[in-house]
């Protein structure tokens, strides 16, 4: 039998809620498809399965228990004649068994006569809820939250202005509404179809909006990583102008001939030549890890995406060093949407090797941004701008690139992080060969 | 299309990429991506759903057309047919 736990989450994020299981038990589950939701203080997060199988059992209920990362979540029997490999994260089980059993707490009584009435209108067995009231009752809001595959969807799901309100005015429930808008939006348009289809379920909640506090929780996540990395970090900064006349042009005429759909944006190009640069330089991608840096032999590189909510995420495009640059944007384009939709994937909070940030997007010149720990290096790209640059001898104006280094002294040198910086230069003036 | 058409379409687009941008605050006249701190992603997105929404397609060399509202409604009174 194989257990399935909770994986690592990314940097200082070791605990995480259950929103909901995708699978049953009996399902058959592969490498790589999403079985569970969870939801961390910086974002919901779709859990991937590393083995194939059966789940044999569900072990947790979804609820609003924060379960810390080893946490057993279910069991899964292996096909016949397949190996169970090893988890790819490391769970602190420890932690694990001390912090949180695996089945529901232990509770006082049984659940009061209006709290069982809701559960079973919802459908929700109580047995299997852990319950969060005094001395562990089971309270109404444990058992709406562990009927989360239906209500749960609801309240998360992204919607225009316009939509949430004829969602409300119509009564239409936005949690079942297929969306047609990018990055899964629902529009007032899905919102119109389906009031013809379907009148609403009148006993579900119609508040849409995005769980509260997040904003809150994720700058104290975002507090407790930074904060521990200029505590632990020392770190060296480095910078070079990079012109970038020959990359934009070669760009710009590669867009002429496609659809919009197809066309580049410049923030691939630098990603692309970042990934490319470490491999001359790997002592720049990897982790401090025990007192130690553990180099990787992939490249997942980490992209600082803001969201409109206020704060960010740096989740991983995986192998980034393997993709063409049509990938790498495609991938680009598929991560940003997604962590502005919240609906990221664990593997991609907890390992990148190496982070991005594109600062320049927002009109700044010059980053000096600071490590993500565990890894061991950050990039920083500015603002594109006209400079005065000498070519032969003579004065041009061309786009130029401010790109920053930031290194941890414990595992490299500046010397080290000027070659990567060298290396990047070089591949962005020829970016045919990207 | 017509003008109003067209603002509609633009706008219906803009709210799923800024949900949170009430068009009457927007200045139809001053670049889109200062004011509402759209980035790179976000206004390529919006170009692309425009075209899926309204089959007008948008040569690179036009993308400058749609820094603002005024801008793009034009465009696709002029191109939509």
């Amino acid at each position: 039998m194989i257990d399935f736990v909770l994986p690592s989450l990314g940097a200082d994020m070791d605990v995480a809620k259950l929103n909901c299981w995708l699978v049953k038990p009996g399902d058959t589950v592969h490498k790589g498809q999403i079985i569970a939701e969870v939801e961390t203080d910086k974002a919901v997060l779709e859990v991937e399965c590393w083995d194939e199988g059966v789940v044999e059992e569900l072990v947790l209920a979804p609820g609003p228990t924060r379960l810390p990362v080893g946490t057993l979540l279910a069991r899964i029997r292996p096909l016949e004649g397949a190996q169970p490999r090893p988890s790819p994260r490391v769970p602190t089980v420890e932690e694990a068994v001390t912090a949180q059993p695996t089945r529901p707490a232990p509770r006082h009584g049984v659940p009061s006569p209006p709290v069982r009435h809701l559960a079973h209108q919802l459908g929700v067995d109580t047995a299997r809820v852990a319950g969060s009231g005094p001395a562990g009752e089971i309270t109404r809001e444990d058992v709406r939250r562990a009927a989360e595959p239906v209500i749960g969807r609801e309240q998360r799901v992204k919607a225009s202005p316009l939509a949430r309100r004829l969602a409300r005015e119509t009564g239409v429930d936005l949690g079942i509404v297929p969306a047609s808008g990018l990055a899964g939006l629902v529009t007032a348009k899905d919102v119109r179809a389906m009031e013809q289809v379907t009148p609403a379920p009148p006993d579900l909640p119609v508040e849409t909006t995005e769980p509260e506090g997040r904003s809150e929780t994720m700058r104290r996540a975002i507090a407790r990583s930074m904060a521990h990395s200029k505590r632990e970090i020392p770190h060296y900064y480095l910078a070079n102008h990079i012109d970038l006349d020959r990359a934009l042009r070669w760009l710009t005429a590669q867009n002429e001939e496609r659809p919009i759909s197809g066309r580049i944006l410049p923030a691939a190009l630098l990603l692309k030549a970042t990934a490319l640069a470490l491999r001359g330089t790997p002592d720049l991608n990897g982790h401090w890890v025990d007192d130690g840096f553990r180099p990787s032999d992939a490249v997942h590189l980490g992209v600082a995406i803001s969201l409109r909510e206020g704060g960010l995420v740096a989740p991983a495009i995986h192998d980034a060093d393997r993709l063409s640059l049509e990938e790498m944007m495609a991938s680009l384009r598929d991560l940003v949407n997604r962590a502005r939709s919240w609906r990221l994937r664990s593997s991609e909070m907890s390992d990148p090797t190496i982070t991005v940030t594109n600062l320049g997007e927002r009109g700044v010149e010059t980053a000096f941004p600071v490590i993500i720990p565990p890894q061991v290096a950050i990039v920083g790209f500015g603002r594109v701008v006209d400079m005065p640059v000498a070519i032969d001898g003579q004065p041009a104006v061309h786009p130029v690139v401010h790109a920053t280094l930031a290194g941890d002294h414990r595992v490299t040198d500046g010397h080290r992080g000027g070659l990567f910086l060298d290396a990047l230069d070089r591949l962005l003036q020829e970016p045919e060969a990207l | 299309m017509n003008k109003e058409q067209a603002r509609q379409t633009i706008f219906e687009v803009l709210g799923e990429i800024a949900p949170e941008v009430d068009p009457a605050t927007v200045d139809d006249s001053s670049d889109l991506t200062e004011q509402l701190d759209l980035d790179s992603m976000d206004y390529l997105n919006w170009m692309l759903g425009i075209n899926e929404a309204t089959g007008v397609e948008i040569p690179q060399r036009d993308v400058s057309r749609f820094l603002t509202i005024d801008g793009a409604v034009e465009y696709l009174v002029t191109h939509s047919g």
